[in-house]
């Protein structure tokens, strides 16, 4: 690994402008803009770098062996040298893959809004009943193997539909007691 | 305060200790628990960030090698074709596990006389029946009673089930058309407000904590109520050995504090719930004179027949959007239609599949799971493809318990506090490699039935030892087991097991409802025999 600075609280300054326009060639060859998607060059700014850095301060010195000057200027030359470094490639591949889909505009562009809260609304009757998929469902059986038999268990009076399931004597309602949460709100 | 004696002392405050305590503070017991990592605030959990996937790939990582935290151990995994997994804290693995909660099945716990294979367990279904409720109550499970791959149950879950999503139906009408078992999955993830937590967003990065609260883990279900009732809970607490005395009794416990400094603490019983690899590891730190195989091992077993479930996955892509980066983790759906031996299928016993959601952009953009790489101009066609494309049948086969399957003590690698650190050796049977590959054809059928326009298969997942078991297995014979049916040691009469290191087999299922299950009705016992229990003078 060549000599290089130590870590700093400042992402952005374990890369001087050598290493910077190496990271910028290698974006360009591995998501080049294409498609109606911009290259992962334009996206990888100073601010998203230094975000994926500050999330992943690992990252730095495995990014710093894959951009060393040893490997050249050539992109496709460097990546085919690090094929045997897995983890200074794997390191590269993630900070540019993470700088460009942590970018707004590019998750504009994919439809991708993040990992979004979504109420689950658990008093609605769920597609699935409402298809008929459970009771065809039931209607094979059991599908357990009885231990005594060694065979797929035969009980009398199995429910061969939803509705017989939610009526069957043999079942009782939810359980009582430990239903005092708060509402979610 | 750090020398009171207990009554109990618990080593692990994740699943299986989370229950004993509780139980046990309950009943009066004093109880002190030793753990190694430290409590989480869930405002901290990194899924409402930016930032998610990133953590997730390190200091989220489900490896311990990977995320190196000052609380995680050193796992030498060199000779094993899966890396085990796990999380050290207040909640244990339950902070990063899926929270899927299928049970075991009737004829897991009868291998050896239905199949001939491996070797029954000295407990059977029914008898875990009542705890399962007790379980399926403490812990919040949300479920669609009726699932006819189970016994009928006289209790439902404590909530209705979770919503199956955009994938979940799709797959399910094709499993429908197949003539095939599904159902949604039993999760123990809130689908209402439930016990002071809150109902479940769908946010899908329950493996690296949930924000909500709405996921289970003990540090929210069990360590409060414990602690309420007199518990005293001991963090950044490493165990180093299990003491014992001249009787054989089991004394207490030393244990090395965050700055290094070593304590002793002393119990009457001690209970070890540090999961099967960190169990063994302890009890064969904890060699003596006495006791020169380690603790609790004139059996030899200790450390042995380790199972992690052998897991593939089938991975379907579609052409309409399913949003499929959204979801519960635990599962969406599951089959059990191939799950029993069908001797014509060439292997005995079978897998479980769980239908998962897919991730973010930055793992769909990496190398993916199958080893496909798609870099230059078509790198955005494969992320516009993939990402909410896709639907993931994850295959868990049952792992047979195989002596030559091991933990054993490193002697090159140690943890932070100098200890030696755990080294497995483990290989996939050819029993296990059939099934897999028979299961792999079989959803392969289920995602071409459901229009998928290409599949993509991994046959053999890296990092999927979330399931440990098996390493101190329970049994009648103390020759050839090291606990007897109420997790206490054969050797030790005042330790107990309650981790999934206990089991005999693996089943094919995710084990977290059992193993929780099985702990709690130790725990009873311990009460049932407070007063013939043999303690140190």
């Amino acid at each position: 690994m060549s000599a290089q600075p130590p870590a700093t609280t400042d992402a952005l300054a374990v890369l001087d402008n050598g290493p910077r326009d190496r990271l910028a060639a290698i974006a360009d060859v591995l998501i080049p803009a294409a498609h109606g998607m911009p290259s992962a060059a334009d996206v990888l700014t100073d601010d998203r770098l230094a975000f994926v850095l500050r999330a992943r301060p690992d990252l730095i010195e495995p990014l710093r062996a894959a951009l060393r000057p040893e490997l050249g200027e050539d992109p496709q030359r460097r990546l085919d040298a690090l094929a045997s470094e897995a983890v200074n490639l794997g390191a590269l591949q993630l900070v540019i893959v993470a700088g460009y889909y942590t970018d707004k505009g590019v998750r504009d562009l994919i439809g991708y809004p993040g990992q979004m809260a979504i109420e689950v609304k658990s008093w609605l009757y769920p597609p699935y009943l409402e298809e008929g998929l459970i009771d065809a469902v039931l209607a094979r059986g059991p599908v357990w193997r009885d231990p005594t038999t060694g065979k797929r268990a035969v009980v009398e009076g199995a429910p061969r539909t939803y509705e017989e399931r939610t009526w069957s004597t043999t079942a009782s309602t939810a359980a009582e007691g430990g239903n005092d949460g708060d509402d979610g709100a | 305060m750090a020398n009171d004696p207990a009554d109990v002392l618990i080593i692990g405050a994740g699943a299986s200790g989370g229950v004993v305590g509780k139980r046990l503070a309950e009943a009066g017991f004093k109880v002190v628990c030793l753990e190694q990592g430290d409590w989480h605030d869930k405002a901290d959990y990194p899924g409402i960030r930016l930032d998610w996937e990133l953590q997730q790939r390190k200091q989220w990582a489900t490896s311990p090698n990977i995320r190196q935290l000052p609380q995680d151990y050193p796992i030498d995994d060199s000779d094993s074709p899966v890396a085990p997994l796990m999380y050290n804290a207040v909640g244990g693995s339950t902070l990063i596990f899926a929270g899927a909660w299928p049970r075991a099945l009737p004829s897991d716990f009868r291998v050896r006389s239905l199949d001939g294979v491996a070797d029954d367990w000295p407990i059977d279904y029914f008898e875990l029946l009542p705890y399962f409720y007790r379980t399926d109550r403490d812990f919040g499970v949300s479920g669609l009673p009726g699932d006819p791959a189970y016994p009928p149950d006289t209790e439902d879950a404590p909530m209705p089930p979770l919503p199956i999503g955009s994938a979940g139906l799709k797959i399910a009408r094709a499993q429908t058309k197949l003539g095939w078992h599904w159902w949604p999955e039993f999760n123990s993830i809130n689908s209402t407000p439930y016990d002071g937590r809150r109902p479940c967003v769908q946010r899908s990065t329950c493996q690296s904590g949930c924000n909500e609260g709405a996921k289970a883990s003990t540090d929210q279900t069990h360590w409060p109520k414990a602690i309420a009732n007199g518990a005293r809970l001991v963090t950044n607490a490493r165990v180093r050995r299990i003491e014992t005395n001249a009787d054989g009794l089991a004394t207490g416990a030393t244990w090395i504090d965050r700055e290094g400094h070593e304590h002793f603490q002393p119990a009457e019983v001690v209970v070890l719930a540090a999961n099967a690899i960190g169990t063994p590891r302890l009890l064969l730190l904890s060699a003596s004179d006495r006791h020169p195989d380690g603790l609790a091992n004139s059996s030899g077993l200790v450390g042995k027949r380790l199972m992690m479930h052998p897991f593939a996955n089938v991975a379907g892509l579609f052409e309409e959007p399913l949003m499929s980066w959204q979801g519960q983790f635990g599962d969406l759906i599951e089959s059990l239609e191939f799950y029993e031996t069908d001797e014509k299928r060439g292997f005995v016993r079978g897998a479980r599949w769980g239908l998962a959601p897919t991730g973010g952009p930055i793992n769909t953009a990496l190398p993916s799971r199958a080893g496909e790489q798609i870099w230059g101009p078509d790198h955005h066609l494969h992320v516009r493809s993939h990402l909410g494309h896709g639907a993931n049948w994850g295959l868990f086969a049952e792992d047979l318990p195989d002596e030559a399957n091991r933990v054993e003590l490193s002697s090159t690698v140690t943890d932070g506090s100098g200890i030696p650190a755990p080294e497995i050796h483990y290989s996939m049977a050819d029993n296990a490699r059939r099934m897999l590959d028979f299961h792999i054809e079989r959803a392969k059928e289920s995602m071409e039935a459901a229009g998928a326009f290409k599949i993509e298969v991994d046959r053999l997942m890296r990092f999927s030892g979330w399931h440990l078991l098996g390493t101190a297995r329970m049994g009648d014979d103390p020759k050839t087991s090291v606990l007897d049916r109420w997790n206490r040691a054969h050797d030790v009469p005042n330790l107990y097991v309650v981790d999934g290191s206990c089991f005999v087999t693996s089943s094919g299922v995710n084990p977290t409802s059992t193993i929780v299950a099985i702990a709690l009705r130790a725990a009873d016992h311990m009460i049932e025999t407070r007063f013939n229990q043999q303690v140190p003078a």
